[in-house]
């Protein structure tokens, strides 16, 4: 009995820091923003769906990189994925917009699948070689200007409008987090993503096909960025080089403070979704502070690592 | 005794020594003895404590009691460096090479010649030229890559960085297993140079024809107990086999049911690959138990591998049931009806974090699965049968499966693989590090499997349980299947004679005399 507390708290642990540490933000920064301008805009409904909106796109992107993470590899690839995605589906333009934009992730995620299981390539190693050959391709599509094409009216209404008061785009997270809860918990694949995550070797000789297995989590994690790159392009009304830069860092640091084994094989989709909403806030809060680029990258940067330091402490003494 | 040893100038002299790995013996009260410019064989089965006895020689592991005593002098060696210090030099049986430094960087590696404290390279390979023709292989190019040298040529490689720490007291752990006929004159040629250069030397081998040519005394070793030490010609084969059999307290085994007629289920033709599977042929029928035996690392455990679909590169015809079948993966395997439980259970056997159901249903979630949902009800019914039927004590089902004793998680291995329903199943070492209790349900297993129609392909290093378990057991040696005993032949003397690739007849008639 106490092994399955043990067990529970071992996953849970980290998203529960995550959601105390997600408190003292919030506390924080109004604590500030009420002693310098009297007010709180932190606490306010529309303030935090507007913060939730901007962080639907890194959600997204988190999402799939967290299945990737989960079999012990990582997608380097996301920015350009991203990049392209959206360049590709504003310059077709129409209805094919939206369908281009995600065929290009499932085609860069299947490229790298390819080279991770089958090539056997380190995926750190190709997946970076792939984003270099992305930004190449995109360069050279575009002339090096930036592309002219605007986004499409569906493309804009999913990313910036707004139902019954909600951004369309949370929909779209949450649509896209339910199918990923789904997935890990209650499908056999979900079941081989953890497997494989844990000990390769074993799910092998389980008879899982975990080459099978390793493209379909590539292919699932360049949907992903795709389908954040058609949003995103949608909400800043056109596609720009260099607009998934800001994706790529954020996306792991995300996964890996919502608990998930940078070796693979453990942590719970709950604790992503809590480590992006931990970025965005922070991001929020420090720019609300005026803080300057520098010391926003040092701050940022230093609760990462000491989120990690604290999870893993409690590592080594279960292990 | 050891006084008595001591007299004759023994130069490494062990008394009372014994060892216990997690409370299972491997060596007790061993009193061991071997003198300068004599080579010394040491002989016994697998598990016999010929390794433990090693390992303690060279300050591997450490004796939990006993004393070493080197030139008269008493020694405890706490590390193989400490050992490597005092003159003792072991060879062991797998390769300690850096595949991707050269043959030079590794002969010098725990001690490189250095100049102004950075490593004199054109030092290093004038000593490894002079090492490498010190075994008269001068052939070698000391600046080659040890990756690219054939292995023969890395078992010459690791001699000479053996040779290159001056050994007085030299120990060849089957050294010698990998070498082509060429290499193995010139390290006989370089063993008797050392000989008659006062150097001791201990040799294990399991090649009664090396030990005959090479050996001037040899030691016989039993379940961790040395029984006898004589000199050259003072045993005869047979007799040397009947030292290392002896008389055993016998395990239950289920009873063997008396078949007429066996429908074939399994059959092999001229399996082979890349030269360590030697055209093999076996069948195995429906409701049989094969046992494959011999000696570690004859190709038992590729044969396994390889009907399991994880070699690549087979030739040869595997068919199931009268029908072709092409293994080309654990999961094409897994579709025509094999398990394969593992060598290793901690690695290749589970995924020790996860939960016990996580690890039982892992290679059936295909049928307990609605579309591509997983069915929680199915999926706990299908655990709970598993549970039952194997009796595997658990706290949960939700605990980490590695919260388990080392019997229990093999059960959940075997149950693993139950689910899927296999018709084939192949054991590879299932018992290794199990207690008695749990060896002999899974033995129960076994023969309940088989009388429901499975065919068991079944390795074991343990001789007892292969003749206990087995219908017939097929001995291999050197990847090719040189024996298949049955009934009233299967017996230990004929196993270890055929696992020693000797005249069987002759064992068997001194065992009879």
């Amino acid at each position: 009995m106490t092994s399955v507390s043990l067990n529970l708290s071992r996953d849970d642990r980290p998203i529960l820091i995550a959601a105390l540490f997600i408190l003292v933000i919030l506390v924080a920064g109004t604590v500030y923003t009420f002693a310098r301008f009297g007010s709180a805009p932190l606490l306010s409904p529309t303030y935090l769906l507007q913060q939730l909106q901007i962080g639907a796109f890194l959600g997204i992107v988190a999402a799939g990189m967290m299945i990737v993470i989960l079999i012990a590899q990582i997608d380097l690839s996301v920015p350009w994925t991203l990049a392209a995605a959206a360049m590709m589906a504003t310059s077709i333009g129409g209805p094919l917009a939206i369908p281009v934009g995600l065929g290009i992730g499932l085609l860069v995620g299947l490229v790298n699948g390819i080279g991770v299981a089958y090539l056997r390539v380190p995926s750190m190693i190709f997946t970076l070689g792939v984003n270099a050959v992305m930004r190449g391709l995109m360069v050279a599509h575009t002339g090096g200007y930036a592309p002219q094409t605007a986004a499409t009216d569906l493309m804009r209404s999913l990313a910036a409008d707004r139902t019954l008061g909600i951004p369309n785009a949370l929909f779209v997270w949450a649509a896209v987090s339910v199918l990923v809860a789904i997935l890990l918990q209650r499908t056999a694949l979900g079941r081989y993503i953890y497997a494989i995550g844990n000990k390769e070797a074993a799910a092998y000789l389980a008879g899982v096909d975990t080459r099978r297995v390793t493209v379909i989590c590539f292919v699932i994690c360049g949907v992903a960025a795709g389908l954040a790159g058609v949003l995103l392009a949608g909400y800043s009304t056109k596609a720009y080089q260099g607009m998934g830069d800001a994706y790529l860092l954020p996306s792991i640091a995300a996964v890996v403070i919502g608990g998930t084994n940078i070796l693979g094989g453990r942590g719970r989709y709950l604790g992503t979704l809590v480590g992006v909403v931990l970025i965005v806030l922070l991001n929020s809060v420090l720019s609300i502070m005026d803080m300057p680029e520098a010391g926003r990258q040092v701050i940022y940067g230093l609760v990462i690592i000491f989120m990690l330091l604290v999870y893993g402490r409690g590592e080594r003494v279960t292990s | 005794m050891p006084d008595a040893v001591a007299a004759q100038g023994a130069f490494l002299e062990l008394s009372g020594i014994s060892k216990r790995y997690a409370g299972v013996r491997a060596l007790e009260g061993v009193d061991f003895a071997c003198e300068r410019g004599k080579i010394h064989a040491v002989l016994g089965e697998n598990g016999a404590g010929k390794s433990t006895l090693i390992k303690i020689i060279a300050g591997v592991v450490q004796p939990d009691s006993g004393r070493m005593r080197l030139a008269g002098h008493d020694v405890t060696f706490a590390t193989p460096s400490a050992a490597n210090e005092a003159g003792v030099v072991c060879i062991f049986q797998e390769l300690s090479l850096m595949p991707d430094l050269s043959v030079a960087d590794n002969i010098s590696i725990a001690s490189p010649p250095r100049r102004f404290g950075l490593i004199d390279n054109r030092a290093q390979r004038r000593r490894a030229e002079q090492l490498l023709a010190e075994i008269g292989c001068e052939d070698i190019n000391p600046l080659m890559r040890v990756r690219d040298l054939p292995l023969s040529r890395r078992q010459i490689v690791e001699i000479a960085k053996a040779l290159g720490k001056r050994p007085r007291l030299l120990i060849l752990d089957e050294a010698t297993s990998a070498l082509t006929s060429a290499d193995v004159e010139k390290v006989y040629a370089m063993l008797a140079r050392l000989k008659s250069e006062g150097v001791a030397i201990l040799y294990i081998s399991h090649r009664m024809h090396e030990v005959e040519a090479l050996a001037d005394r040899a030691s016989v070793f039993r379940n961790g107990r040395h029984i006898e030490t004589f000199d050259k010609g003072g045993r005869s084969t047979a007799e040397i086999v009947q030292l290392m059999i002896g008389r055993d307290i016998a395990t239950q085994y289920p009873v063997k049911p008396v078949r007429t007629s066996v429908r074939p289920m399994l059959a092999l033709d001229n399996l082979s690959w890349e030269g360590r599977l030697d055209r093999i042929s076996l069948r195995v029928g429906a409701g049989e138990i094969v046992g494959l035996g011999g000696l570690d690392g004859q190709g038992q455990k590729s044969l396994l591998l390889a009907l399991f679909g994880v070699l690549r590169g087979i030739t040869g015809r595997v068919t199931v049931e009268d029908r072709d079948i092409r293994p080309s993966s654990p999961a094409a395997a897994k579709s025509a009806g094999i398990a394969l439980v593992p060598e290793d259970r901690k690695t290749e056997g589970l995924m020790l974090p996860m939960s016990i159901v996580d690890n039982l249903v892992v290679a059936s979630l295909d049928a307990i699965s609605t579309g591509s949902l997983v069915d929680r009800a199915k999926e706990r019914a299908a655990v709970e049968r598993a549970i039952a039927r194997l009796q595997i004590k658990i706290g949960a089902p939700g605990d980490a499966v590695s919260t388990l004793s080392g019997g229990n998680q093999q059960k959940v291995v075997l149950a693993k693989w139950l689910m899927t329903e296999p018709r084939i199943i192949l054991l590879n070492d299932p018992t290794r590090g199990i207690d008695v209790g749990t060896k002999q349900e899974l033995y129960r297993l076994m023969r309940e499997l088989a009388d429901q129609g499975a065919a068991i392909l079944f390795y074991s290093t343990d001789y007892d349980e292969l003749i206990g378990c087995c219908d017939r057991v097929a001995i291999m040696y050197d990847g090719r299947i040189v024996r298949e005993l049955r009934g009233s032949d299967l017996t230990e003397t004929n196993i270890i004679a055929s696992a020693l690739n000797i005249d069987a007849a002759s064992a068997a008639s001194a065992a009879h005399a």
